[in-house]
C-alpha cells in the first residue's frame, strides 16, 4: 500500500490525497514566491563552494579551468633570468649519439659549466642504477677483448665515480623522486630543516619513499632536491616547495639549488595550526599554501632559457654565460619525453618548470590563493544569491536575466583583476555557475507561481462572469416584472372612444425609477399619474414599485381626490424611507364625460396643455415639493375644464434633461417648441411618438443617463356612446 | 468633490462647482457631511453658494434634501444662494424652493 498514512495505518481515501501542487510542504517551499526554496538551494550551493578540497569536487575542475584560463590569456612576463638550462636536446643526441650517454660525458658537462662560475648547478637527471658503459663493465658488453685489455679497463675508475667526483667538486645538487606505496625508505642525505611554529609535517604533501641516485652519486651531491611536481587532472600547476618523504622534510630541487647557491646550511619552515605558511632560505621567505606548495605563475616557453649540451661540450658556449646563474642540466629531447602539460603549454620540459619556479621565486611573482579568497567567493555567492532571491520574483524575466549577467560580469571582472594586479587566484566562475543554477530555480518557481496565479485568475473571471450572467438574468426578470406592472392603454381601455392615451417608459438601465399609472375610478372618471424617483437602477425601481402601489391604493381610498391622494401617499412613503429617497409625482383625475380635470403636482415636471385653435401651448403650473422631501406638506389640487380634443403631455426629466453627445441639455424650451407644433395632432400616440423621436435623435450617440417616461392624454369628448 | 469654504460673519459659505449628478452626488454628500453636522442651533448658518453649479440632478437634490432635514432636526439654518438659470429652473419645477431656503444672491443670503 503506497498510500498509507503513518499515524493510524489506514489507507488514505482519494479525497485526502491532494494534487501535488496542493501539498503543504511544497506550498511552504514555494511560499513567499519561492524564497524558502531559493534560500535552501543557496545554502546547498554555499556548502558545495566552501567544501574543503577533496570532499566534494563538483566545482574543482571548473575552478582549475578558470585559473588556467587566467594564465593562458595573460601569462607572466619574464623579468629576470636567474636560471639557465643546459638541455640534452634533440640536437645534442643528433651530434653525440643516443641517450643514455656515458656519465663521464655528464661529468665533462658539469666541469664545462663550472668553468663559467655559476651560482649553483643542479642535475635534473635521476640515475638510480650504475652506468653500464663504465670501463669495468665493457668486457661484459664486448666479446673478444684481450685479457690484458680487460685488466686495463678494470683498473680504470667507473663512469659513476668520475661523475661523482665532478659533482662533489662543484657542489652539484642532485635529484630524487617521491614514490607512493613503496617501502624503500627515505635514507640518505638531505638538508636540515628548522621548523618554526607548529609542526609542518602533517600538512605537507606526503610521499612514502624516495627514489634516489646511486649511493655513490647521491653521496657526492652538494644538495638533494625533489623532482616531483603535483599533477592535477593532467596539468602541473603547483609544486610542493617542501614535502614529506616518510618522516623527513625534503625541499624541491629548485629551492634546494637556491639554498646551495646562497650557501645557507638549513631551511626555515614556518607553520601554524592551519598549515604551512612559508619556506625560508636565509633572507628569502617564500609564502606557501597550507600544504607547503606554491602556484607557479607561468610565462610562455622561451628558447632563451636553454643552451644545448652539445654546444657546451663542443666549447661553443661562452663560459661567462653561466656566471652567477642557477644552471639546471636536464633532458629535453622529444624522444626522451620528460614533458608535462602546463596552463600555458600542452608540453613543457620538466626542467623548464623548475626554471620557471626559480624565476617566480626571484621575482616574487608566484601566484597564491590565501584562505580568505575562498571566504570572499562564498561571501560573493551569498550576497549575489540573496539579491537574486529578493529581486527575481519582482522583476520581469528580461530584467532579472540582466541582473544575473551583471552579477556574473562583476564576479569574472573581480577574479581577472585580482589575478592581473596582485597574482591572487579568485575563482569567479564557481559562484557564477552557482548563481545561474539559483537563478534558474528562482525563475522556474516564479514562472510556475505566475502560471498558477493566472489559472486562479481565469477561474475567478469565469466565476465572476457566471455571477454577472446570473445577476443579469435576475435583472432581466426584474425588468419584465417592472415593465409588466405598468398598464397598457390598449388593454385597459379597449373600445374607449372618449379619450386616447399614450404611455411610454424606458429605464436607463435594466430597471428604473420612473413610473406612470392610469386606471378608471368609475365609469366616468380616469385616474392617471406620472412620477420620478430620485434614484435609478435597483434602489430606484424598488421605491418606484412601492410608490406606484401606494399611490394606487390611496387613489382608490380617496376616490381620486388628488391632493388627498398625494398627501396619503406622502405619509405612507415617508414612514419607511431609510434611504431618504423622494419621488416627484403628478397625479390627475379626469372626468371623461365632462372634461373636468383635477391635478396635483408634487415636484414633478410641469405638464403641458397642447395648443388648440386660438390658445397657445399652456403650462399647468402649481403644486408642492416631491413626496418625502418635506415633512407634513399640505398639497393642494388645481381644477381645470378641458375642451374636447385637448391634449395633455406629461414627461419626466429624462426628457427635459436628456443630453446630446456634445453635452447639451435637451431643455424645456425645446420640448415646448416640439409640442407647440403638435396642437392639431390626431392622436395621443402621434404626440408621444413625436416627442420621443425628437428626444432620441437629440440624444443620439450620448450615453443614456436617466430613465425616460412620457404620458399623453387626449380628451376626445363626451362620446357618442354616452357611457 | 472639492468644497471651497469661507466664513463670513457667522456664516459658513460653501462653494460647490460643476455638475452635481449621479456621478458626483456621493462625493458632494461626503464633502458636505462635516459642515452639515456642525449646522445646528447656536452655530454658524450654512449657505451653499451655487454660483458655479451648472446642473443638479435628482440625485443631487436628494443630497440637499437630506442635508436640509438634518439641519432642521439640529435646529440649524441651511440656505442655497445664487442659482444659475438652469439650476434655478430645476429648483422651481421640483419645488425645492419649498425644501430649502433659496436666495437670489449670496449677499441676500448673508443679509437674511
Amino acid at each position: 500500500m503506497a498510500w498509507r498514512s503513518s499515524s493510524d495505518g489506514t489507507p488514505l481515501s482519494n479525497a485526502e490525497r491532494s494534487h501535488w501542487s496542493e501539498r503543504r510542504w511544497l506550498r511552504a517551499l514555494r511560499g513567499a514566491r519561492g524564497r524558502p526554496l531559493g534560500v535552501g538551494l543557496l545554502v546547498v550551493l554555499l556548502l558545495l563552494l566552501l567544501a574543503p578540497e577533496g570532499w566534494v569536487s563538483l566545482l574543482r575542475p571548473l575552478r582549475l579551468a578558470v585559473f588556467d584560463a587566467y594564465q593562458h590569456q595573460a601569462p607572466r612576463a619574464r623579468r629576470s633570468a636567474p636560471a639557465l638550462i643546459v638541455a640534452i636536446d634533440d640536437a645534442s643526441l643528433r651530434h653525440l649519439g643516443q641517450w643514455p650517454w656515458p656519465r663521464t660525458w655528464l661529468a665533462t658537462l658539469v666541469d664545462r659549466v663550472a668553468e663559467g662560475r655559476p651560482a649553483a648547478i643542479a642535475l635534473d637527471i635521476l640515475m638510480p642504477e650504475p652506468d653500464r658503459l663504465s670501463p669495468g663493465r665493457l668486457p661484459g658488453l664486448i666479446t673478444g677483448l684481450a685479457p690484458d685489455a680487460v685488466a686495463g679497463l678494470q683498473r680504470l675508475p667507473s663512469n659513476d665515480a668520475v661523475l661523482a667526483h665532478a659533482i662533489r667538486s662543484h657542489q652539484v645538487v642532485v635529484p630524487m623522486a617521491g614514490l607512493d606505496g613503496e617501502g624503500l625508505g627515505a635514507g640518505g642525505r638531505r638538508a636540515p630543516v628548522r621548523a618554526f611554529g607548529a609542526d609542518p609535517l602533517p600538512f605537507l604533501r606526503r610521499f612514502d619513499a624516495a627514489l634516489r641516485n646511486l649511493d655513490e652519486i647521491d653521496g657526492a651531491g652538494g644538495g638533494h632536491g625533489l623532482l616531483s611536481v603535483d599533477i592535477e587532472r593532467g596539468v602541473v600547476r603547483r609544486v610542493p616547495l617542501m614535502a614529506a618523504v616518510g618522516p623527513s622534510l625534503v625541499p624541491t630541487l629548485a629551492i634546494e639549488t637556491l639554498r646551495v647557491a646562497a650557501g645557507v646550511p638549513a631551511f626555515a619552515v614556518r607553520a601554524s595550526a592551519r598549515g604551512v605558511e612559508s619556506v625560508g632560505v636565509g633572507d628569502l621567505v617564500v609564502p606557501t599554501e597550507a600544504d607547503g606548495s606554491v602556484w607557479i605563475h607561468y610565462s610562455p616557453h622561451d628558447p632563451s632559457r636553454f643552451v644545448s649540451a652539445a654546444d657546451v661540450l663542443a666549447g661553443r658556449v661562452a663560459p661567462h654565460l653561466f656566471e652567477r646563474k642557477l644552471v639546471l642540466i636536464g633532458v629535453t629531447a622529444v624522444g626522451l619525453s620528460d614533458h608535462q602539460a602546463t596552463p600555458v603549454a600542452d608540453r613543457m620540459p620538466g626542467v623548464e618548470i623548475h626554471a620557471q619556479l626559480l624565476e617566480d621565486i626571484f621575482d616574487g611573482s608566484l601566484l597564491s590563493r590565501p584562505r580568505w579568497v575562498g571566504l570572499v567567493e562564498g561571501g560573493l555567492l551569498a550576497a549575489g544569491g540573496l539579491l537574486l532571491i529578493l529581486a527575481v520574483p519582482h522583476l520581469s524575466a528580461r530584467r532579472s536575466a540582466g541582473l544575473l549577467v551583471a552579477l556574473i560580469v562583476v564576479l569574472i571582472a573581480l577574479g581577472s583583476l585580482l589575478y592581473l594586479k596582485v597574482g591572487i587566484l579568485l575563482d569567479g566562475a564557481a559562484p557564477a555557475l552557482s548563481l545561474s543554477v539559483l537563478y534558474t530555480a528562482m525563475l522556474v518557481v516564479t514562472l510556475a507561481e505566475g502560471e498558477s496565479q493566472r489559472r486562479a485568475l481565469r477561474l475567478e473571471i469565469a466565476r465572476q462572469r457566471e455571477a454577472a450572467a446570473r445577476l443579469a438574468g435576475e435583472l432581466e426578470a426584474a425588468r419584465r416584472i417592472q415593465l409588466g406592472s405598468l398598464p397598457r392603454a390598449a388593454d385597459v381601455f379597449a373600445n374607449e372612444t372618449r379619450f386616447d392615451l399614450y404611455a411610454f417608459l424606458d429605464p436607463a438601465r435594466e430597471v428604473g425609477g420612473d413610473l406612470y399609472d392610469f386606471f378608471p375610478l368609475d365609469a366616468d372618471r380616469l385616474f392617471f399619474l406620472i412620477g420620478d424617483v430620485s434614484g435609478k437602477g435597483l434602489p430606484g425601481s424598488l421605491f418606484m414599485t412601492m410608490s406606484k402601489a401606494l399611490c394606487k391604493g390611496a387613489a382608490l381610498r380617496q376616490d381620486g381626490r388628488v391632493a388627498r391622494v398625494l398627501g396619503e401617499a406622502h405619509t405612507e412613503l415617508s414612514r419607511d424611507n431609510a434611504e431618504g429617497l423622494f419621488v416627484t409625482v403628478l397625479a390627475g383625475t379626469l372626468n371623461v364625460s365632462t372634461g373636468e380635470l383635477e391635478y396635483c403636482n408634487a415636484g414633478h415636471e410641469t405638464p403641458y396643455l397642447l395648443p388648440r385653435r386660438e390658445r397657445s401651448l399652456r403650462r399647468l403650473d402649481g403644486g408642492g415639493p416631491p413626496l418625502c422631501a418635506v415633512d407634513d406638506f399640505a398639497y393642494a389640487a388645481t381644477s381645470l375644464r378641458l375642451a374636447p380634443g385637448d391634449t395633455l403631455c406629461l414627461v419626466t426629466d429624462g426628457v427635459t434633461e436628456a443630453m446630446s453627445a456634445s453635452g447639451e441639455l435637451y431643455g424645456r424650451s425645446r420640448l415646448a417648441s416640439v409640442l407647440s407644433r403638435l396642437g392639431d395632432a390626431v392622436s395621443a400616440s402621434h404626440v408621444g411618438e413625436a416627442v420621443r423621436s425628437d428626444v432620441e435623435s437629440f440624444a443620439a450617440g450620448a450615453e443614456r443617463a436617466d430613465d425616460v417616461a412620457i404620458l399623453v392624454l387626449r380628451w376626445i369628448g363626451p362620446g357618442a356612446t354616452g357611457r | 468633490m472639492d468644497l471651497a469654504h469661507t466664513r463670513i460673519a457667522g456664516t459658513t459659505v460653501l462653494s460647490p462647482a460643476g455638475r452635481i449628478d449621479h456621478a458626483t452626488a456621493e462625493a458632494f454628500k461626503a464633502a458636505l457631511a462635516p459642515h452639515v453636522a456642525r449646522c445646528a442651533a447656536g452655530q454658524d448658518r450654512l449657505v451653499l453658494d451655487f454660483g458655479a453649479v451648472e446642473y443638479i440632478s435628482s440625485a443631487g437634490l436628494r443630497v440637499l434634501m437630506l442635508a436640509a432635514k438634518q439641519a432642521k432636526v439640529q435646529g440649524g439654518i441651511l440656505a442655497v444662494a445664487a442659482l444659475q438659470p438652469i439650476v434655478r429652473e430645476i429648483f422651481e419645477i421640483s419645488r425645492f424652493t419649498l425644501v430649502l431656503n433659496v436666495f437670489a444672491t449670496l449677499d441676500e443670503a448673508l443679509a437674511a
